[in-house]
């Protein structure tokens, strides 16, 4: 699989939904396969809250995978060897696009929580911008899941001319109560570690890790099913010899400490905080009189709608409401319930189920 | 959907209309409508294999089971519903048609005829009997509610649903004399226009 890890520098400026302004950006970039001649089999996939710009392949000294690994890569759902595939990093994220840790012109210091608040509609307006850096007039697909597939669904409405086809994976419209509630107690975790700051730790050569550590553990939980927790862990008790922490007792517990440690290592807590605001604000109707119907009518794309059975942090009520307002709004729309063992996180896992929708509609005429 | 019935519904549903197919299986009579009369077609169907067929076949579906479902597609400015030989799977077939006409202005509805000569006898043998309509056997069959012809119409009648149109076929898929005549004893399927 041929892949480019490509920084690519936007000089002019860029006006986000906030009315702040970026005097330029830089978007951290990693593309699989060959773009035709005629630039027609472009997939964008969009990275959902944690992820960034390295979606497949496996590079050297790494232990694991880009995020998408198993859908995207030759011969795979989305074929690289038919397919040339976009994957970035957001604007906000810490993984080489401009964001939290890039140091600002104007003060020399790295933003911290001075990062102006960004939007799903802003990175889809970025991406827009990578598309015409690279002479894409239309995507053929954009994929995504969780706050990815809000960033296709975002790109059906805002480019309609410039996207054949949407797949909105196990994501909504807009997130429910109950999620913006979870996400404030992440944020409040990590605002309330010692070394936080008022987001101002970069600039002290500090970093609030045990609270990014602890939001990342709550967050995890939600991502998995109970069932799924249950068949894994049970209530098996953890071996004295790997413990993380003195204190760990069940397995489910040192599993947890260690996707926090870990995550906490690779991940900024500016970011987290832009990230899920980003997250919480999603919401396309709004600018149509909160009519969702309205807001589609413009979209030109065929849409894939898919939500997971057990995923209850995006039920698949949510998948349901985007396509019946499709229905409405005269959209082509397919919307299907697929079996996954992972709750929300079942949209990065391949099954035979989720492949095949996929891979039909990205190679279905029309 | 074989030719005949199909060549009758595609010469129902006006063109450019908005069409909603309960039932849809593999999407096949919704990508004809789509590209012969330029309907805007959606499918309700419930089996994953059939949806993913609908997506090879590029037709809008929607995973939903029929019985709880029909109900959610009222006010979605649909012209013309269609549900081609799911009738008699459903829970409460009444209650259903009377949900589709709240759905869509007319309705298309195909009916095996369970008052064929043939099943009858099948009966008189003692047996469950199939036929090309009816091939599963009783272990396994879909059909909660199957019904003869003259029970369809009388349900129709009870219920003040107007039949515009109908026609009757013979086990060959066509029309003939007998069936014509006898629908009830000589049809083995019925096609109706309700509005």
């Amino acid at each position: 699989m041929k892949t480019v890890t490509e920084k690519i520098s936007f000089g002019d400026s860029l006006t986000l939904e906030s009315g702040q302004v970026l005097s330029g950006f830089e978007l951290m970039t990693e593309t699989y396969g060959e773009l035709n001649s005629k630039k027609t089999n472009a997939v964008l996939v969009c990275h959902a809250f944690s992820g960034n710009h390295h979606a497949a392949g496996k590079r050297d000294g790494e232990t694991k995978s880009g995020w998408w690994d198993e859908i995207v890569g030759d011969g795979k759902t989305i074929d690289t060897e038919k397919f040339f595939v976009v994957s970035l990093n957001n604007i906000g994220g810490c993984h080489g696009s401009s964001g939290p840790t890039t140091i600002s012109t104007e003060s020399g210091k790295p933003y911290g929580a001075n990062f102006p608040e960004v939007s799903v509609s802003d990175w889809v307006k970025t991406q827009k911008l990578l598309a015409d850096h690279f002479g894409i007039d239309c995507w053929e697909l954009v994929a995504g899941g969780s706050l990815g597939g809000m960033q296709a669904l975002q790109w059906a409405i805002s480019y309609p001319e410039r996207i054949k086809k949407a797949a909105i994976i196990a994501a909504s419209s807009k997130i429910s109560t109950q999620n913006i509630a979870l996400n404030e107690v992440a944020r409040e975790i990590i605002k309330k570690d010692e070394h936080f700051h008022n987001g101002d730790y970069l600039a002290r050569g500090e970093s609030p890790n045990k609270g990014l550590k602890a939001a990342r553990m709550l967050g995890h939980i939600t991502y998995l099913s109970e069932s799924n927790m249950s068949k894994r862990f049970g209530r098996k008790l953890q071996d004295p010899e790997n413990k993380m922490d003195e204190d760990v007792y069940y397995e489910v517990e040192n599993y947890l400490q260690y996707k926090g440690e870990q995550f906490s290592k690779t991940f900024d807590a500016n970011s987290y905080i832009l990230m899920t605001k980003a997250m919480d604000s999603f919401d396309p109707a709004k600018d149509f009189d909160n009519d969702l119907v309205k807001c589609l009518h413009s979209i030109q794309a065929k849409l894939l709608i898919a939500s997971f059975d057990s995923d209850w942090l995006f039920p698949k009520e949510y998948g349901l409401d985007i396509q019946m307002s499709a229905i409405k709004a005269g959209v082509d729309s397919a919307y299907i319930e697929l079996d996954g063992d992972y709750g929300h996180d079942s949209f990065l896992f391949y099954s035979d189920q989720y492949s095949a929708a996929l891979k039909n509609f990205l190679n279905s005429n029309g | 959907m074989d030719s005949k019935l199909q060549s009758i519904v595609l010469d129902w549903i006006p063109n450019n209309s908005k069409v909603v197919d309960f039932g849809c299986g593999d999407g096949a009579l919704l990508k004809i409508l789509t590209e012969q009369k330029s309907v805007t077609g959606y499918g309700v169907e419930n089996d994953p294999e059939k949806i993913n067929a609908c997506i090879i076949n590029g037709v809008s579906v929607i995973q939903q089971d029929i019985d709880a479902g029909i109900q959610n597609y009222k006010g979605m400015g649909f012209d013309v519903a269609v549900m081609a030989s799911s009738i008699q799977c459903l829970r409460k077939p009444r209650d259903a048609m009377k949900n589709i006409l709240k759905v869509a202005n007319e309705c298309v509805i195909t009916l095996p005829n369970f008052g064929n000569w043939e099943l009858r006898l099948g009966i008189l043998n003692g047996k469950m009997p199939s036929s090309p309509q009816l091939p599963a056997k009783w272990y396994e069959t879909k059909n909660l509610h199957l019904c003869t012809i003259a029970d369809f119409e009388e349900l129709c009648s009870d219920e003040s649903f107007v039949v515009k149109k109908k026609v009757y076929l013979n086990r060959r898929g066509s029309s003939s004399w007998l069936a014509n005549t006898f629908p009830n004893l000589f049809a083995a399927q019925a096609v109706y226009l309700i509005g």
